[in-house]
């Protein structure tokens, strides 16, 4: 069977994160998207960790568990979490964010109960903890062998491992003796499979895909997935699959397009800053309007420490998609202010209705049929982004990457690119 | 003087010979030069038997001097054994400070090579209070001159300013014109170094062509030189 797993996002109890993320619009919208299983996220939040031992029923032997108002829901969750670690390295300041998987509730509260020495666990639903990334690994290890634990969004330049601001050049630095327990990395949205590839320190690790959303819409939701191919979902198996990093069982990762990833260039937000690495070490880093360091993008920081050209594929890798969300695809088209918009749901679910989830809508719909029940152009649009030919205006600094689906249209919401505009004295020697 | 250069670099290399002392930097993302000179007679004392580099940290360097009062004598005397440089701020008391040169820059910077089809001589106030009204309303001034007059515009999110200064103003002393030349500069550069250089010099000459670096030299006594280059936006419609 095929499972589409989304194993990273966040419940209300997570700061800047929608008041409807509960298990049952989590559950709906997973179902529209074509996702068949999602992390519960933020376990270690007592009042989460309440809701979701109410509104979730265990599917016996299989370490998942379904929405107990809806027995027959096809959606599995699997108990999981994110949380912060602040510490000290070697005199530097370091603040990484992880990825807990837990095989049941039971076993999640008792990581609650050895992490809440660390922190207070019911501020946010991603907790910040006091405590190094090795200690969080064998704290979480000890409770059981089978958690799993993998550093998050793994480039973002804030709160990640290998972050620009506050991460490290290596896992093994960052996780010490625990390295042995880490198997996978997430690559967030700024970074795909290609580009981690580049990093020949990288090769033993399963590479993930996962949406960090904080909202139910599908145009969040399962925006990165992982796809598997089981003879039975279960807990176990998932692990075993991404623990192995088995490529007959773990087939590809649903990627966006890396540029539409928030942080893919270096860039300023306030300033209307936006450069390729190219242009970012022309400029020695420092933003030409307001004259501070520039906020370094993933590209910049792959390009620092990949020992590979680009271009190379590790022989065990594991397969992507780029796909982006349909909203934002039907958006592009409709030249429309938001996804969340009357015109783009309405052509969404006319999409929906006929194919039955959105992926199915993303990577199998033939284009005559989509062309019958919607604008042509939506259907074009969607099968040039299933073969890769659509360009984004990268992402930088919090800013997301623009859709341009046909060269002859404008992104939707045009950026002032000043830095580009900014030229170089070297230009002119 | 020290000012005007620690406004485009933290760290810099001063090339000292028995004639006087330069220097020349770009800002780290080579947005801006500053091109300096201060021949020997512009010192009360200059003493240099050879040529020798020296490299310092400007911002460091600038908080010793400013504790120099108006009519105190400050002596600079580099030890090449020991590496440092010595400070020295004499008045109603002595104090001497020391510190240390860092590894000097080898490679000269070159200038940018450019064709000038403007020139304008300005006092450095009138200009300063320019760039100032501009820099209310936005982060770049796009700067026009024709024969007759310099225009400064601004626009901003929200507001904007058009700034004009007639050729024999008290402001504008001069304009030589080859062409109607215009190009965007970003205020935040050209507000510092105006401001900063202006508390050297009462005289500006500015001269640029249509999208193209801006050298804007700031007149100094006897002989000495403060020049600063800064590379041009280029708008896009």
């Amino acid at each position: 069977m095929r499972v589409i797993a989304d194993l990273h996002m966040h419940s209300r109890f997570s700061r800047a994160t929608s008041e409807k993320m509960n298990i049952e619009e989590i559950a709906r919208f997973a179902k529209i998207k074509g996702l068949t299983l999602v992390g519960t996220g933020d376990f270690s939040h007592p009042k989460w960790l309440k809701d979701i031992t109410q509104d979730l029923a265990e599917v016996e032997n299989t370490g998942l568990y379904k929405p107990a108002s809806d027995p027959e829901s096809p959606i599995r969750f699997m108990i999981t979490n994110e949380v912060s670690t602040i510490f000290t390295h070697e005199g530097s300041s370091k603040k990484i964010h992880h990825v807990i998987l837990s095989p049941n509730l039971e076993i999640a509260a008792q990581i609650n109960d050895r992490l809440e020495k660390y922190g207070n666990l019911s501020i946010d639903g991603r907790p910040t903890l006091n405590i190094t990334a090795p200690q969080l690994v064998e704290e979480v290890m000890q409770v059981s062998p089978e958690n799993e634990v993998f550093p998050a969004h793994a480039w973002t330049p804030w709160f990640s491992i290998f972050g620009a601001f506050s991460g490290f050049d290596h896992v093994e630095d960052c996780y010490q003796d625990m390295t042995q327990y880490i198997h996978a990395l997430e690559t967030g949205l700024s970074s795909d499979p290609p580009m981690n590839w580049r990093l020949s320190a990288l090769d033993k690790y399963t590479l993930v895909s996962n949406s960090d959303s904080h909202s139910s819409w599908p145009w969040r939701l399962g925006r990165e997935a992982n796809v598997f191919e089981l003879e039975k979902l279960t807990y176990t198996e998932i692990l075993d699959a991404i623990r192995q990093k088995d490529s007959r069982r773990f087939k590809f990762t649903i990627e966006t397009d890396p540029a539409y990833g928030k942080y893919h260039w270096t860039g300023h937000r306030d300033c209307h800053v936006s450069m390729s690495p190219q242009e970012a070490i022309k400029f020695g880093n420092i933003c030409p309007v307001c004259r501070r360091r520039l906020t370094k993008g993933v590209e910049q920081r792959v390009e620092e420490l990949a020992d590979r050209p680009s271009g190379f594929r590790p022989a065990n890798a594991i397969g992507y998609m780029h796909l982006l969300p349909l909203s934002e695809i039907i958006q592009t088209v409709l030249g429309a202010a938001s996804p969340s918009v009357q015109s783009v749901w309405g052509v969404y679910n006319r999409l929906i209705a006929e194919f039955g989830d959105e992926y199915s809508v993303l990577i199998d719909a033939p284009l005559d049929k989509m062309a019958k029940i919607v604008d042509a152009r939506v259907a074009e649009a969607i099968i040039r982004v299933r073969k890769g030919e659509v360009r984004i205006t990268p992402g930088y600094d919090g800013v997301y990457g623009q859709l341009v689906l046909f060269e002859n249209t404008q992104p939707q919401k045009q950026e002032k690119q000043l830095a580009r505009q900014q030229k170089n004295l070297t230009d002119f020697m | 003087m020290i000012t005007s250069i620690s406004i485009l670099v933290d760290e810099a290399t001063y090339d000292i010979t028995p004639d006087g002392m330069k220097l020349r930097a770009m800002d780290p993302s080579r947005v801006a030069m500053v091109d300096f000179e201060w021949p020997k007679t512009v010192f009360d004392e200059y003493a240099c038997d050879a040529p020798t580099k020296m490299c310092l940290n400007i911002t460091e360097l600038l908080k010793l001097l400013k504790r120099a009062g108006k009519d105190e004598a400050v002596e600079l005397s580099l030890d090449e054994k020991t590496g440092r440089l010595q400070v020295t701020i004499s008045g109603k008391y002595t104090r001497t400070f020391n510190m240390p040169t860092l590894e000097a820059a080898e490679e000269e910077v070159p200038t940018p090579k450019l064709a000038f089809n403007a020139k304008i001589k300005a006092t450095t106030q009138g200009l300063r209070e320019a760039i100032e009204d501009a820099a209310l309303v936005s982060d770049h001034v796009r700067i026009e001159v024709d024969p007759e007059k310099l225009v400064l515009h601004a626009t901003g999110d929200l507001m904007g300013a058009n700034i004009e200064l007639k050729k024999g103003s008290d402001a504008l002393l001069d304009l030589e014109v080859k062409e109607t030349v215009k190009a965007t500069f970003s205020l935040s550069y050209l507000n510092e170094i105006i401001k900063t250089a202006a508390a050297t010099s009462d005289i500006a000459t500015l001269e640029f062509s249509t999208d193209m670096p801006i050298k804007l030299d700031f007149q100094q006594p006897k002989e000495g030189k403060l020049t600063f280059y800064l590379a041009p936006r280029i708008e896009v419609e």
